[in-house]
C-alpha cells in the first residue's frame, strides 16, 4: 500500500506544469470559497448579534398558555408573578439581566386624528442594563421616573402620519385585561426607526409601569433574558428551564428570529451556489486533464496490466492521484485563503451600504475552521469524481493495444 | 516433460480498418507450436509477420479468434479475465522492446513491482529485488530512476523486473531492437545466462541476427503462418551456430 501510494505521489508531480496549473485552480476555488464563506459569516454573525441586541435577548420566557391560544383581552395570557420568575433567572448561569415586557395595542389621537399603534411597554432601566438601546432619529429615549407625564417612543411612520413631533402630546386609548376602555396621555420622547416601515408605521413604546397602569393588570406579557455571551445560550436554557415553573416556556433567541434565519439561509443558498460553481468549474477541467494524463501513460498502463496488476488497482491508482491533488490543493487553498483574509481584515476595506443601511459594511473575514474543512472537502470530491471516467478508460484498456501505443 | 507453452491451431483476426463490415485480416493463422520448458526460443520473421500477435497470445494479453493457447498445461481460453490477469502475474515475466519502465519508480522499485502486485511480503522483496539486480549486473545503480540510465541498463532492468518473480516463462517483443551492439550483446547474453543458470524459458521475438546467433530453436513467421521451426544445437556443448537438428513446416 505505502509503494502504491508513492507511486500515486510521484505520478502526481510527473508532469510539473499541469499539476501546478491544476493546484492554482483547485486553491483558487477553495480560496474563493473561504473568502465569500468567511465575509458571509461574518454578516450572520453581525446579524445575529444585532438581532439579539436591538431587544430580541438570547432567551425569551413567556407562559404556556401564550402559544396555546390567542388572548381574548390583553395579557390574558400573560405572566403573573413575574418577578418571582426574574429573580430566579436573574440567579441562573451566565444570565446578565432580565427585562419584562407588555405587548399591546390600541388607539392613538392628536385630537383631530387616530390611528391604531402596536404598544411595547418595557423597564427603561433593565432595558439600558442589557444594551437594548432604540434607534432613535430624534430626541431622547424614555425615562424610568413613574410621575410627571407619561413619556412615549413612537416609530418615525406614526408620528409622520399622526403630524407629531419630538415634545408633542398624544392620547392612547387601550382596552384593559378585564375589558373595559382605558386611556392616558403621553408626551413624545423621542422618535425611532425600527428597520421596517410596516412597524414604523405603527410603533409605539412606554414605561411598563405606565402600560400596567393603562392596562389595569400587573402582569407582563414576557421577560427578556440577556446572556454573557450567545454561545451559552444552550447550557443557559438548559439550566434555566427545570427552575421556571411548570406553566412557563423559555425559547430560545434562534426560535424567535425568523428575519435572522430567512437571511442565514438566503445566505447558506449563495454559498452552496458558488460550492456548486466551484465543483463543476474543478470537475470539467480535472476531467479534461486527468484524461490527458491517462492518454499520455497508455502504454505504461498497458505495461503494468501486461504484467497483471488487477484491473481495481488502476482505478484505485488514478482515483487516489487525483484525491492527492485534491488535498494538495485544498491545503494550498486554505494557506492562501487565509492568508488573503489576514491582508483584507487588516486593509479595513468596506463593501457599499446594502438596502436598508446607511453605514458601509466592513469587508471582514472569520477563518471559520468548519469552512476550511467543508471548501477543502469540496475540491477533494470534485477531483475523485472527476477521476473516475478517466480511471475507468484506463483500466479497460485492451493491453496489446495499449502497448503498441505510441 | 509437460510443455510450458502449447500454441494449438491457432488463429487470430483483426477488423480491418475498424470497419463495421465483417472483413478480416488475419495476423496469425493455424500457427502451432510447442515449448518445453528452459527452452531459449527465437520467433523471427519480417514486420508485420505476426511475431507480436502470437507473443501477445502466448502471454495471454490478447486472445485467439480460432485455437487454443496452453500456458503452464492450462487453457487460457477458458479463463475468465481476473484468472488471465492472475496467471500473467504468477507464471510471466515480459520485457518489452521499449523497456517500459515506470519512469517514476526507481530501478529498485519498478523489479519490486511484480513481487508487490503478488502481494510478497516486503522483507522477502527487499532480498529478490536485491538478487534480481544483482543478476543483471546493476546493484549499484539500484536507486537510479530510469531517466538517469542507459539504454541498455533500462532494458535489464526490465529482464531484472521479468525474472524477479520466478515466472514459468518469460517473453520478449523485441528486447534488442532500441540498443546498440554491445548493449544488444550484454543482454543475449545476459538473457542466455539466467536461461541456463536458472533454467528459466526464453521465448523472444526478433529480427537481430546477433540475437539468432544464441538461440536455440528459431520459429520462422511469414504472413501469418509458422514457415519453419528449426532446432539448433546447445552452444555449451560445442554445437556449431546454424546447423540445422531439426525442421517443421506447419
Amino acid at each position: 500500500m505505502g509503494k502504491f501510494l508513492l507511486l500515486a505521489f510521484r505520478n502526481v508531480f510527473r508532469n510539473r506544469r499541469r499539476t501546478a496549473m491544476t493546484l492554482l485552480m483547485v486553491g483558487g476555488g477553495v480560496t474563493g470559497l473561504l473568502l465569500s464563506g468567511g465575509f458571509f459569516a461574518f454578516m450572520i454573525n453581525g446579524l445575529r448579534e444585532h438581532t439579539i441586541q436591538e431587544g430580541l435577548g438570547h432567551l425569551q420566557i413567556f407562559t404556556a398558555e401564550h402559544f396555546r391560544r390567542d388572548e381574548v383581552h390583553v395579557l390574558d395570557t400573560g405572566i403573573d408573578n413575574w418577578r418571582q420568575v426574574a429573580a430566579t433567572v436573574q440567579a441562573g448561569p451566565h444570565v446578565r439581566g432580565v427585562a419584562p415586557r407588555i405587548e399591546f395595542y390600541g388607539m392613538v389621537s392628536n385630537g383631530a386624528k387616530s390611528s391604531v399603534f402596536m404598544g411595547s411597554a418595557v423597564d427603561p432601566v433593565a432595558e439600558s442594563s442589557l444594551g437594548f438601546t432604540p434607534r432613535l432619529t430624534s430626541g431622547k429615549d424614555i425615562s424610568p421616573k413613574a410621575d410627571g407625564d407619561v413619556q412615549a417612543l413612537i416609530g418615525a411612520g406614526l408620528a409622520k402620519s399622526m403630524s407629531v413631533k419630538v415634545g408633542d402630546g398624544l392620547t392612547l386609548l387601550a382596552v384593559t385585561s378585564d375589558g373595559a376602555l382605558n386611556g392616558v396621555d403621553v408626551q413624545i420622547a423621542g422618535i425611532v426607526k425600527t428597520g421596517y416601515d410596516e412597524m414604523d408605521a405603527r410603533y409605539l413604546r412606554i414605561p411598563l409601569t405606565s402600560a400596567q397602569r393603562l392596562l389595569q393588570s400587573d402582569r407582563v406579557t414576557n421577560l427578556v433574558v440577556g446572556l454573557d455571551a450567545t454561545a451559552n445560550t444552550d447550557a443557559a436554557a438548559a439550566a434555566l428551564a427545570p427552575r421556571l415553573p411548570g406553566t412557563m416556556v423559555l425559547k430560545k433567541w434562534i426560535d424567535l428570529a425568523s428575519y435572522y434565519l430567512q437571511v442565514r439561509n438566503m445566505f447558506s443558498g449563495i454559498f452552496l451556489f458558488l460550492g456548486l460553481i466551484v465543483f463543476f468549474m474543478v470537475l470539467m477541467a480535472s476531467v479534461n486533464t486527468l484524461l490527458m494524463a491517462m492518454f499520455e501513460r497508455t502504454r505504461e498502463i498497458g505495461t503494468m496490466l501486461a504484467m497483471g496488476t488487477p484491473r481495481g488497482w488502476i482505478v484505485s491508482l488514478f482515483m487516489l492521484e487525483a484525491t492527492l491533488t485534491g488535498i494538495l490543493g485544498a491545503v494550498a487553498g486554505v494557506a492562501g485563503g487565509n492568508l488573503l483574509g489576514v491582508v483584507i481584515n487588516a486593509s479595513g476595506l468596506h463593501m457599499p451600504p446594502p438596502p436598508g443601511l446607511t453605514v458601509p459594511i466592513l469587508f471582514h473575514v472569520l477563518h471559520l475552521p468548519s469552512l476550511m474543512i467543508g471548501s477543502s472537502l469540496i475540491v477533494i470530491f470534485s477531483l475523485a469524481f472527476a477521476s473516475i471516467l478517466p480511471a475507468i478508460r484506463a483500466s479497460r484498456l485492451q493491453i496489446a493495444e495499449a502497448l503498441a501505443h505510441v | 516433460m509437460n510443455a510450458i507453452v502449447q500454441v494449438e491451431s491457432v488463429t487470430r483476426s483483426f477488423p480491418l480498418n475498424h470497419s463495421k463490415t465483417r472483413n478480416l485480416v488475419s495476423a496469425l493463422r493455424e500457427a502451432s507450436l510447442r515449448v518445453e520448458p528452459g527452452e531459449f526460443l527465437a520467433i523471427s520473421g519480417p514486420s508485420g509477420s505476426g511475431k507480436t500477435t502470437l507473443l501477445n497470445l502466448i502471454g495471454c494479453i490478447d486472445q485467439p479468434t480460432l485455437g487454443r493457447v496452453l500456458v503452464d498445461e492450462v487453457d487460457t481460453s477458458a479463463l475468465s479475465p481476473a484468472r488471465l490477469t492472475a496467471l500473467r502475474r504468477e507464471k510471466i515475466g515480459f520485457v518489452f522492446q521499449t523497456f517500459n519502465l515506470i519512469p517514476v519508480f526507481t530501478a529498485a522499485e519498478n523489479v519490486e513491482y511484480p513481487l508487490l502486485i503478488q502481494g510478497v511480503a516486503s522483507g522477502e522483496r527487499r532480498k529478490r529485488v536485491a538478487e534480481a539486480l544483482e543478476s543483471v549486473g546493476l546493484a549499484a545503480r539500484a536507486h537510479h530512476r530510469p531517466d538517469l540510465l542507459s539504454g541498455g541498463e533500462r532494458q535489464r532492468v526490465a529482464v531484472a523486473r521479468a525474472i524477479v518473480h520466478r515466472p514459468a516463462l518469460v517473453l520478449a517483443d523485441e528486447p534488442t531492437a532500441n540498443l546498440d551492439t554491445q548493449n544488444a550483446t550484454q543482454l543475449i547474453d545476459l538473457m542466455r545466462g539466467l536461461n541456463e543458470r536458472l533454467g528459466l524459458t526464453f521465448i523472444f521475438s526478433t529480427h537481430d541476427a546477433r540475437l539468432l546467433e544464441h538461440t536455440e530453436r528459431i520459429v520462422r513467421l511469414c504472413d501469418g503462418q509458422i514457415q519453419a521451426d528449426t532446432q539448433l544445437g546447445n552452444h555449451d556443448e560445442g554445437v556449431g551456430h546454424g546447423q540445422v537438428f531439426a525442421s517443421r513446416v506447419s
